[in-house]
């Protein structure tokens, strides 16, 4: 009986030994995500509880928000923790991490994704790249496609066959620990489309799908609710518009279903904000490097006063 | 269900779980259900003609033994059934494609239709099980009374999709007995299983991406590269199938069966007839038992001997895949066969054979027997006689190198670890010419069975090719 005890707690040691070196060798292949959005390993290694308000959303916020600027203009500290495409369920068990090691007053999020499909093709990045943990089991059993989710849960499935072109440089890389992102999850983007002649409409998805990322929404409201944290639910400015008609059912949703939950349309604001659509945008839908300075400018002096006027 | 699949890894554990906790009785109703589910992955379709295969061959055994007339008749009127439903599904559009060509030669034309049948996964095996069951009542064996256990036999799941064949007299004994937990065959199971996909999944599945990528535009590469990718088929070949063989004998293993070895190291062969005494050892033994021997085997004339070996090769090639050139690859297989005992018996007259070899003539005759069935490979893998040609011209002639070794779809790193893994199978396979090379692996101390393990298990998922886009159920074997 002994004898058995002992085989079984080796046999427990080797399986423990084996998913230690099957997990090193899937983080040293895996490759180092450092642009396109925020990544897991920077933002955690910001000191806890060190942020005043989180930004969440998709593209649009991580190309159009830069937390240096708002922090000039209203000293608030804040972090972009946005994916590409990335969807409302996404969102909410990335809010659910984000919380684990920061408390932040208030939660911005850029809802265009109320609009986006079910799965924006970009689950592998942005479910695949969460700390380990409930959250990102979460996040992969109700916010990936179904076919991603051997690789979400096993990295190597993904990227073993990296092996036959990874650098030493880069294993190095991935094996050394994160530091803060000075950006803090914004990812400037260079280059200059004139969108002076109009943007086209982004086309509403059906019913069906804006009823379920609007009941992702309501639990990331729910959710903010429970930590004490203002939820802020926010359009920007820009030329790939959601029709004036959605954005209002979206906000008459808001309304009657969480009334808490602050909700501003801005998507018709750029030119009082000072943007010039000849000058400072990528593309219809996000704002260039220029663009994202004026912008978060403006950010920052609008949450100065909402903070005034909460104090007051 | 597929062996390298997410579901046969949540499967098999808990098929190995319940076996060892239910008690005896339950145990081969439990297999039974658990073969049963995972022949149901591959859709109720394919398992209807698995039970329908199961009902016939029990009752027509039951048959057999009870009537004392007409036993040979009612054994012809069930192998005709069996082999029936094997040709319609597989055989049938080959036959009518056969009409269509000689109809079009004789100038008249004829519309044969295409038809889209389901060829269920694995049929071939058991269908040549069932068989093989048969002929034995017949020839005397007594027919399985419990059903559970019969019905086991022709669907444990280890063997069900792929082999080997399995033969009542060995397996079934095995159902009834009590197997305790042994760690120790626990262990050798899993290594076994684990050695099965790093042939597999780092050589077979690397050498495909080479083989393919030549195959497909022959007259691009230089005669070198050709004559390489030819013999990489051999090895991919060999690898691909015995890690389907390995994985079923190691997943058998842990739960204590012993399924029939399928291979023994055929490329160490020093003639061809040798060869196919170690490769897919459990279908050679099935047409020696009930095909070769009934047709007389090498008891009547030379003559008829040799027709017989032709025969049971060009069915043999047949039963591979229902085109000309797999028939052309059995019968090549069975003229060098005829082609060794010729020349055996001319040095026989000469009294020459009585002299031991010595190690260069046998390296020889092994490196001989290897470049012979790496020619007849070549039918095997190009589908087509008119390609099969295509592929040798392109041996034959031009240039010896055309492109570069990076056209071969394959990196410097990726073919160096093919080269790697090679040897280290070639170093393998010549160790376990010795028996028992598992169990003195995993005698030795812990820290170096932890090396073994460890570099295995990351050798297979760092190096092998798998991820997404990998088709799991992609076993050349199932194709037949």
């Amino acid at each position: 009986m002994r004898k058995i005890h002992r085989e079984l707690l080796w046999a427990c040691a080797f399986v423990l030994t084996a998913a230690l070196l099957l997990g090193l060798a899937a983080r040293a292949l895996r490759p180092v995500r450092s642009s396109y959005g925020a990544t897991w390993a920077a933002y955690l290694a910001e000191p806890k509880d060190s942020l005043d308000y989180l930004y969440l959303g998709s593209s649009y916020a991580y190309c159009d928000v830069d937390p240096a600027c708002v922090y000039a203009e209203s000293g608030l500290s804040g972090y972009v923790m946005a994916g590409p495409g990335q969807t409302l369920s996404q969102t909410y068990w990335y809010l659910r991490e984000a919380l684990k090691t920061q408390t932040p007053r208030l939660v911005l999020l850029e809802a265009t994704a109320l609009h986006f499909e079910k799965y924006e093709a970009y689950s592998q990045i942005n479910v695949g790249y969460m700390p380990a943990g409930l959250n990102k089991l979460g996040a992969i059993f109700t916010a990936a496609e179904p076919e991603l989710r051997l690789g979400l849960l096993f990295d190597l499935y993904f990227y073993h066959s990296r092996w036959s072109e990874v650098t030493l440089g880069e294993v190095l890389r991935a094996l050394r620990g994160a530091e803060p992102d000075p950006l803090r999850g914004f990812t400037p983007v260079t280059g200059t489309a004139d969108v002076s002649a109009g943007g086209q409409d982004r086309a509403p998805q059906s019913d069906a799908v804006y009823q379920e990322n609007l009941a992702d929404l309501l639990r990331i409201a729910g959710l903010c609710a429970e930590s004490d944290i203002s939820l802020a639910v926010v359009f920007h400015p820009t030329y790939s518009q959601l029709p004036p008609a959605t954005r209002q059912a979206v906000q008459a949703d808001l309304q009657e279903k969480a009334p808490e939950v602050a909700f501003y349309d801005w998507s018709e604001d750029g030119k009082r904000m000072g943007l010039d659509p000849a000058r400072h945008y990528y593309d219809p839908g996000h704002l260039n490097r220029d663009g994202a300075e004026v912008f978060s400018h403006w950010l920052g002096s609008f949450l100065t006063a909402q903070a005034g006027d909460a104090a007051a | 269900m597929y062996f390298l699949s997410l579901r046969f890894f949540l499967f098999f554990p808990l098929v190995v779980l319940g076996y060892f906790l239910l008690p005896r009785r339950g145990r081969s109703i439990w297999l039974l259900l658990a073969s049963w589910f995972f022949y149901l992955c591959a859709g109720p379709a394919c398992f209807a003609y698995l039970l329908f295969v199961l009902l016939v061959s029990y009752a027509g055994a039951r048959g057999l033994s009870r009537c004392a007339r007409g036993r040979r008749l009612l054994l012809a009127g069930m192998l005709v059934l069996l082999f029936g439903i094997l040709f319609f599904l597989k055989y049938l559009n080959f036959s009518l494609s056969l009409l269509r060509r000689l109809t079009e030669a004789l100038d008249l034309p004829l519309a044969v239709p295409g038809l889209e049948l389901l060829l269920p996964v694995g049929i071939s095996f058991y269908l040549f099980t069932a068989a093989g069951y048969l002929i034995d009542v017949y020839r005397g064996r007594a027919p399985e009374k419990n059903f559970i256990d019969f019905a086991l036999f022709l669907s444990f799941f280890p063997c069900l999709l792929s082999g080997p064949i399995g033969r009542a007299g060995q397996l079934i004994p095995q159902f009834r007995e009590a197997h305790a937990f042994d760690y120790d065959r626990f262990r050798a199971g899993l290594l076994r299983f684990l050695w099965g996909a790093f042939k597999k999944l780092v050589i077979a599945d690397r050498l495909r991406i080479l083989v393919n990528t030549v195959y497909a535009a022959p007259s691009d590469f230089g005669r070198l590269q050709v004559i390489a990718a030819a013999l990489a088929f051999s090895i991919q070949i060999y690898c691909d199938f015995s890690a389907y063989s390995d994985m079923a004998l190691g997943t058998a293993e842990t739960m204590g069966f012993t399924l029939t070895e399928n291979f023994r190291t055929p490329y160490f062969s020093s003639s061809v007839a040798a060869f196919w005494r170690r490769w897919h050892i459990s279908l050679s033994n099935w047409f020696r038992d009930y095909l070769y021997i009934p047709l007389g085997g090498s008891r009547r004339s030379t003559g008829r001997t040799y027709l017989n070996v032709l025969l049971v090769f060009a069915v043999s090639g047949l039963w591979h895949g229902a085109a000309l050139s797999f028939v052309a690859w059995g019968l090549l297989n069975g003229l060098y066969q005829v082609l060794e005992d010729v020349g055996a018996r001319a040095l026989h007259r000469g009294g020459r054979e009585l002299r031991e070899p010595g190690r260069a003539v046998v390296l020889w005759q092994t490196l001989r027997t290897f470049l012979l069935i790496t020619v007849a490979w070549v039918f095997f893998k190009a589908g087509s006689f008119t390609h099969a040609l295509e592929i040798f011209r392109a041996m034959a002639a031009g240039p010896w190198l055309r492109r570069p070794v990076s056209a071969w779809g394959l990196g410097r790193r990726e073919l160096a670890v093919a080269a790697v893994a090679v040897a280290l199978l070639f170093g393998v396979d010549l160790c376990s010419l010795k028996e028992g090379l598992r169990g003195r692996l995993l005698a030795r101390s812990r820290p170096v069975r932890w090396l073994l393990w460890l570099g295995l298990l990351l050798s297979v998922l760092i190096f092998g090719v798998y991820g997404p886009g990998y088709d799991a159920q992609d076993f050349m074997y199932f194709g037949f």
